[in-house]
C-alpha cells in the first residue's frame, strides 16, 4: 500500500472507533461534530499563508486530491479551516462562493463538507 | 448585385466552416435572395491558380468592381516584415490584401485573427500576425490606423473564434442592399447592433449568477461559470445568448465557460498555465469585474446576495 493509502486506512480506522462511522460514509450532523471535536481538541490548522493567486490556490488544491474523504484532519489542516471569521474583513463562509447557504454546505469538490455560516478556511473566494 | 470576394491569411478556415453552417440567411440565400455575387471563397470558389491570380487582379484594377472584400485569418508580416511567409498566387498575401482593400467599396474581417490578430498574434507572435486594422486593441494593424475603404467606413470587424455565421451573413446582406449607413460601430470597429449586449444576456445561469451559486465542476447544470470556471459572459460583447448558436445552444447553456472571443485581449492572459477555465482572482476576489461593478460594490452585492439566495438556487433545476 502507498504512503497516502496506509495515511487514509489509519485515519478511516480512528473515526470508527469513535465515532462507529467514517467521515466518507457520515452523514451532516456526524461530519459537523467530526469537525468541531478536531479543534475541541486543540487541532491548529495552516491558515496562512492565504493563497494570494490562482497558482497558489491550485497547489492546495493538488495536495488536497491527494487525500480521501477518510483523511477529514489532514484536510482541515491543508485548508486552514477555523471555526470563526479571519481577518481584517472577518471573511468567513457565508460568502464564499463555495457554500451553499441553505445547504450549509462547502461545495469546493475538493472539500465537499458540512459548514456552519460563521466558519473559514483560506481557499475562501468571492 | 454586389461582388464579394473572400480570402484567408493565417487562418485556421474556422470562420468559412461557421459562415457555411449560417441559417438566417443561408450562405445560398445570399446569392438567390439578396444578389451577392461571389467572386471567389477558398471552400466555395471552382477557380485555381492563374485563374483565381486573373479575378484578383482585375477586381484591383476595377475592371471587377469589388463591393465587399472579406478577410479572414489573420495577416502575416514575418519574417522581417516580408510577409513571404504566407504567399498567395505567387505574392505575399500581405500585398494582396493591401491592395484588395484599396480597391474594395467595403471590408469585413471576420474572426479573431483578422480582426485583432487573435491567437496567432498572441505573445511571443512569431509569425509577427495582425488584424486588419487592429492589433489586440491597438489600432493600426496591417491596413493603419486612417484607413476606410471607398465607401468611407474602416474596416467593419465580425470578432469571434470562430464568428457565429448568422452576424456575418446578416452584416454582409446589410452591406450588400445598401443598408451600410445603418450599422453603428463601437470603439473596435464591431456593429453595435451584436457587439453592446453581453454573452451573459440571455444565459440561463443568470440566476445562479444573481444568487452567486458558483458551478464548481463541468458538465454542472446548476451554479454560475463566472465565480470558479473563469466564465467571462458577464465583461464580453456577444450576443451569443441572443442569437443561438445553431438555433439551440450556447457555450454556457452548454456548461461551458465563455472564453471571451470577441474580445481584443482574447485569448486572455496570454494562455498562461492555469489561466483557462479558472476564474483568475488576487485574494479572493476576482481579477475582473462584471463590466461596470467596482471591487466594492461586487463584496457588498455577493453579501446581500448570499443572504437572500433561496434554496432551489442550490439545486439542478433542470432535473424533473
Amino acid at each position: 500500500m502507498s504512503d497516502q493509502s496506509d495515511a487514509a486506512a489509519k485515519a478511516r480506522d480512528g473515526y470508527m472507533e469513535k465515532y462507529g462511522q467514517a467521515p466518507a460514509d457520515a452523514d451532516h450532523a456526524t461530519l459537523l461534530k467530526m469537525i468541531e471535536d478536531h479543534f475541541a481538541d486543540g487541532l491548529t490548522t495552516q491558515v496562512e499563508p492565504f493563497p494570494e493567486t490562482d497558482r497558489e490556490f491550485a497547489k492546495i488544491l493538488d495536495r488536497l486530491r491527494t487525500m480521501s474523504a477518510d483523511q477529514l484532519r489532514d484536510k482541515l489542516v491543508e485548508s486552514g479551516w477555523l471555526l470563526e471569521p479571519y481577518g481584517e474583513d472577518q471573511m468567513r463562509c457565508q460568502e464564499c462562493m463555495y457554500y451553499l447557504v441553505h445547504r450549509r454546505w462547502c461545495d469546493l469538490p475538493e472539500l465537499n463538507l458540512p459548514a456552519e455560516p460563521d466558519w473559514y478556511c483560506r481557499l475562501w473566494r468571492i | 448585385m454586389a461582388n464579394l470576394l473572400w480570402l484567408q491569411g493565417g487562418a485556421c478556415s474556422g470562420n468559412t466552416m461557421s459562415f457555411l453552417n449560417a441559417e438566417e440567411p443561408s450562405a445560398c440565400d445570399l446569392v438567390t435572395d439578396f444578389g451577392i455575387n461571389v467572386l471567389w471563397q477558398p471552400s466555395l470558389g471552382l477557380e485555381l491558380g492563374d485563374d483565381v491570380k486573373a479575378i484578383l487582379e482585375k477586381c484591383i484594377s476595377g475592371e471587377i468592381k469589388l463591393d465587399i472584400f472579406v478577410f479572414e485569418g489573420t495577416v502575416i508580416d514575418a519574417p522581417n516584415g516580408t510577409g513571404e511567409w504566407n504567399r498567395f498566387c505567387n505574392r505575399p498575401m500581405k500585398e494582396w490584401v493591401k491592395e484588395l482593400s484599396d480597391a474594395a467599396d467595403f471590408v469585413v474581417a471576420i474572426g479573431d485573427c483578422a480582426t485583432w490578430g487573435g491567437i496567432p498574434a498572441n505573445a511571443p507572435n512569431p509569425t509577427n500576425s495582425k488584424g486588419l486594422q487592429f492589433l489586440k486593441r491597438d489600432k493600426g494593424g496591417a491596413l493603419g490606423a486612417g484607413f476606410t475603404a471607398k465607401s468611407g467606413l474602416p474596416v467593419i470587424n465580425i470578432p469571434g473564434c470562430p464568428a457565429h455565421p448568422d452576424w456575418v451573413t446578416q452584416i454582409l446582406v446589410a452591406v450588400a442592399t445598401g443598408r451600410a449607413g445603418d450599422l453603428t460601430l463601437d470603439e473596435f470597429q464591431r456593429p453595435k447592433t451584436f457587439f453592446s449586449s453581453f454573452t451573459q444576456t440571455g444565459c440561463t445561469r443568470n440566476m445562479h449568477f444573481a444568487y452567486k451559486v458558483s458551478t464548481t465542476a463541468f458538465g454542472q447544470r446548476k451554479g454560475c461559470l463566472f465565480y470558479d470556471l473563469g466564465c467571462r459572459g458577464p465583461m464580453t460583447h456577444s450576443p451569443c445568448n441572443r442569437i443561438l448558436w445553431n438555433r439551440q445552444s450556447s457555450k454556457t447553456r452548454a456548461g461551458m465557460p465563455c472564453l471571451g472571443c470577441t474580445e481584443p485581449e482574447f485569448p486572455f492572459f496570454d494562455l498562461a498555465p492555469g489561466t483557462v477555465f479558472k476564474t483568475q482572482t488576487v485574494m479572493g476576489v476576482p481579477k475582473d469585474m462584471p463590466e461596470g461593478v467596482d471591487k466594492k460594490g461586487y463584496i457588498k452585492l455577493t453579501a446581500a446576495a448570499k443572504g437572500a439566495a433561496p434554496a432551489w438556487a442550490e439545486e439542478d433545476i433542470f432535473v424533473v
